[in-house]
């Protein structure tokens, strides 16, 4: 399968301040992505910047894929003034997705601001393949932070919203939220968002005896597993300590594989 | 009209003069899936070890201008491994595979140099005598590398020269006030190649947590931002040995490799920018041919170091 493609922009929008949704046409790439799978984008044709972009799946659909991003630096600013109707180089689907084994009738899904970028095409697709809609706990700062609430209540999602100043929902964490959820049973939780957040519901998963899949993050340089630059730290093979790279055996890993008390604030 | 693109690195013939930088292709299993690998002159190889190395704590790498600098470590699966698992791909493709070995001693390097060949696990071997990214910075502010001291440069190359047939390249590193004396040394030892440059050494600070942005402190840096200095030294290297010169440092046109050529480059190497076009070899293999072609050129060596000064 061809990774790279010349994909059309059709359609670019702000969904809250600093935040912006885009359409990105590809049959090819939308027949190949799975949730959990990301792209690296080429943001201008000169060398500024000189690397790729490595963004999330949002959804997919029969003729695309969309990205969910936040303008946070200089190449996110510049991907922010591209219009509909451009092109843009896009290289995947890329790194492996999620997995939704058939053992667990609960799904409950935990993210941290931009961290709900991957979420949707998940939704849909435990939607399609286990016919449940998975619970959804949206945290951010503030009330402009949480994306997608609509989103997942269309699809039926049970969604509980939490703001660290209390703007929206509950104030305060996920993890509180996650705390005080009634759920018995065998569960599985996908999480995505700020380090701390995803160390802290790793650590409730163990208590709970869940199985927990995070999508990390790291600095990218190649996507593909070539520079070695996106490693953490992690326990893969059985004994056998290892760093395993983000673009490749991640993003999404069981978060009892990663060395947590290896990996720095 | 017929275009002769064949070079040669000692009595190793490769098809065409366009390589990559080790470091920057594994071990041509992921990029195989973007190209044929095989329509390289060459597959350069990450660095080999004796023992399989897990590499330096991250984040690694930081974007810089028009470049980026990285802090690896040397991770790689080790030799025992490399020759398990790498490289009956690489053969199953049909590649020219350039090895690239890195060890803490003389000893090492032979013993990885003779295990090489005995198991035939490459047509060339590339000493990496100028890896910036093994020293922790933090404790030891002056990192030396071996390609650093003329002396020690032409003692390692003697030694494995002496101990293997292969076709032998020396990588040096650019962190040094004059490139032809290392080179020279090379030489001298039996060396029948020299590939520069290897990363320049740089660093980069966050401001508003006032650390160092890579954890190794220091790191290489490569890309298009220092395609002049290694265009400098691919001139200087290639006037004063007779060996060819492998070059390297922020290729990623057509028009750059042709600049090394010019300069005196026999083949060249894509690196970093690999990361933002995995086509990019293919497209200079390509570009190389049509301007030998436009340019009534019916041999590329013709073109190696035809550089003109006023
Ligand atoms: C697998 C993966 C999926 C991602 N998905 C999304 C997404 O769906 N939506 C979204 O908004 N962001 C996502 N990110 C983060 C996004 O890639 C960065 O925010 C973006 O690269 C920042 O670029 P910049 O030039 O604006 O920032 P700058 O800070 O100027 O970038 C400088 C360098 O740091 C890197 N960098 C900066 N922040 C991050 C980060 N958080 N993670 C990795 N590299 C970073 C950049 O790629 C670049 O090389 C994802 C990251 C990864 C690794
Ligand atoms: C991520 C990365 C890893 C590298 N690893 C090695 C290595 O293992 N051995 C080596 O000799 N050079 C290594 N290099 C150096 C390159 O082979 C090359 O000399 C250098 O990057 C300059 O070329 P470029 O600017 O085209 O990247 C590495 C470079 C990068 C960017
Ligand atoms: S980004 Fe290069 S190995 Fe993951």
């Amino acid at each position: 399968m061809n990774k790279l493609h010349e994909c059309l922009i059709t359609l670019h929008n702000p969904v809250a301040p600093n935040h912006y949704r885009m359409v990105l046409q590809s049959k090819d790439i939308a027949g190949h992505s799975s949730p959990g799978q990301f792209l690296m984008l080429e943001i201008s044709a000169g060398y500024y910047p000189f690397l790729r972009r490595p963004m999330s799946i949002e959804r997919i659909f029969s003729d695309g894929v969309s990205i969910l991003y936040k303008v946070c630096g200089e190449g996110t600013k510049i991907l922010s003034t591209l219009s509909v109707g451009e092109k843009i180089n896009v290289q995947g689907p890329l790194g492996n997705s999620f997995p939704i084994p058939k053992e667990y009738q609960q799904y409950l899904i935990i993210a941290g601001g931009i961290g709900v970028a991957p979420f949707p095409a998940l939704v849909e697709k435990i939607l399609n393949v286990r016919g449940v809609a998975p619970e959804i706990i949206l945290a951010g700062k503030d009330y402009t932070h949480l994306l997608c609430e609509k989103d997942f209540r269309q699809m039926g999602c049970k969604t509980h919203l939490v703001t660290e100043d209390g703007s929206a929902g509950d104030m305060g964490l996920a993890t509180d939220i996650l705390k005080k959820l009634n759920i018995t049973g065998p569960t599985i939780v996908y999480t995505c968002g700020p380090l701390p957040m995803i160390k802290n519901v790793h650590k409730i998963c163990i208590e709970r005896k869940w199985l927990c899949y995070a999508s990390l993050e790291a600095e990218m340089a190649c996507g593909e597993g070539v520079c070695l630059g996106c490693v953490v730290p992690a326990k893969i093979e059985v004994e056998n300590e290892m760093m395993a790279r983000v673009c490749k055996e991640g993003p999404i890993f069981d978060t009892q594989v990663i060395l947590w008390e290896k990996i720095g604030e | 009209m017929n275009v002769n693109l064949q070079v040669s690195i000692g009595n190793l013939t490769l098809k065409n003069p366009v390589t990559v930088a080790s470091g920057t292709f594994g071990y041509g299993e992921e990029y195989s899936e973007y190209f044929d690998i095989s329509e390289l002159g060459a597959v350069t190889v990450k660095s080999l070890t004796l023992q399989p190395r897990l590499g330096n704590i991250p984040p690694r790498i930081v974007e810089t201008p028009a470049g980026m600098l990285n802090a690896i470590g040397l991770q790689n699966v080790g030799i025992e491994n490399y020759l398990k698992y790498k490289l009956p791909f690489l053969r199953k493709q049909n590649c020219t595979i350039i090895a690239n070995i890195y060890g803490t001693s003389i000893e090492e390097y032979v013993k990885l140099a003779e295990y090489l060949e005995k198991e035939g696990g490459a047509d060339a071997i590339e000493m990496n005598l100028s890896c910036p990214n093994v020293h922790d910075a933090r404790n030891k502010f002056k990192c030396p590398l071996i390609a650093q001291s003329p002396e020690w440069v032409e003692k390692y190359t003697s030694a494995v020269r002496s101990s293997v047939k292969l076709p032998l390249i020396v990588k040096l590193s650019p962190n040094i006030t004059d490139i032809t004396e290392p080179a020279l040394s090379a030489e001298r030892g039996g060396a029948d190649g020299i590939s520069i440059i290897n990363t320049l050494l740089g660093m980069s600070i966050n401001t508003h947590t006032r650390r160092p942005k890579l954890k190794n402190v220091v790191g290489g840096l490569s890309g298009p931002a220092i395609r002049p200095v290694a265009l400098k030294m691919v001139w200087d290297v290639s006037r004063t040995v007779k060996i060819p010169v492998i070059g390297m440092g922020g290729i990623c046109t057509t028009s750059d490799a042709l600049e090394f050529i010019i300069a005196g480059a026999r083949v060249v190497a894509v690196g970093s920018y690999l990361f933002r076009d995995p086509l990019a070899p293919i497209r200079i293999i390509q570009g190389l041919r049509d301007y030998c072609i436009s340019n009534h050129l019916d041999d590329i060596n013709n073109l190696v170091g035809s550089i003109t000064v006023d």
